[in-house]
């Protein structure tokens, strides 16, 4: 594994990390709007079409 | 959120429900880090009504669709805009879950939430794609005690599924 993806992966970890250590309530409110892209990716005109072909 | 977990916990204090805990991902979300869901899982105690010994979910579906006019879609209610599901235990896990679930309190409103080993051993219960990846989440965050998991797995006869998903996604070969 190279330097640099090992720096990513290290990045990664503590950015997950931090997240765990978010209090419970302000976990919710990106959780609330992890939904709200995940409800606009699915209603994109592109992914309807996709769907239907 | 709140305003949903408001509206549980008013039919908690109402009487339609016994105890109440939230489980999937919103629960996992407690011990680990946000992951997406489109919906909230709610495990719930019921009491059979006088006279009946079968237990219903109707007395949730007339306070919240027929009384609340809260909108149902397929198994879910939506409360204050989250799809509910609400899931009566299925068996002693699950009983379990809900009475040992954790008091927490979501800037001032109280709610319960499952322990992370009672997670952990439903989800492997389940046995679905996603249940493995949320154990595997559960084990690289080193959130779970190992001691109270083993009793869990123990009691309810999950210990040659926990000894499976080690052999396929954590023994390296």
């Amino acid at each position: 594994m190279s330097d640099f993806m090992r720096k990513v992966l290290a990045s990664k970890r503590e950015t997950r990390k931090r997240l765990v250590e978010l209090p419970f309530a302000q976990k919710l409110v990106l959780l609330e709007k992890l939904r709200d892209r995940s409800l606009l990716i699915a209603s994109s005109p592109l992914r309807q079409q996709h769907r239907h072909s | 959120m709140k305003a949903t977990l408001q509206v549980i916990n008013q039919m908690q204090a109402d009487g339609v429900i016994g105890q109440y805990a939230i489980g999937g991902a919103v629960g996992a979300t407690f011990y680990l880090e946000p992951s997406a869901t489109l919906d909230i899982d709610i495990f719930v105690s019921l009491q059979a009504r006088p006279g009946s010994l079968l237990l219903s979910l109707q007395p949730l579906y007339d306070y919240l669709v027929t009384g609340r006019k809260y909108a149902q879609q397929g198994e879910y209610i939506v409360v204050e805009g989250w799809p509910v599901q609400f899931l009566p235990p299925g068996d002693a896990l699950g009983e379990e879950a809900i009475a040992q679930a954790i008091a927490t309190d979501i800037e001032g409103v109280p709610a319960r939430v499952m322990t992370a080993e009672h997670l952990v051993a439903l989800a492997l219960q389940l046995g679905r794609g996603k249940d493995f990846s949320r154990l595997l989440q559960f084990i690289e965050a080193g959130v779970l005690d190992a001691t109270r998991l083993d009793q869990i797995l123990t009691r309810f006869h999950l210990l040659a599924k926990w000894e499976d998903f080690g052999d396929k996604f954590l023994r390296k070969s």
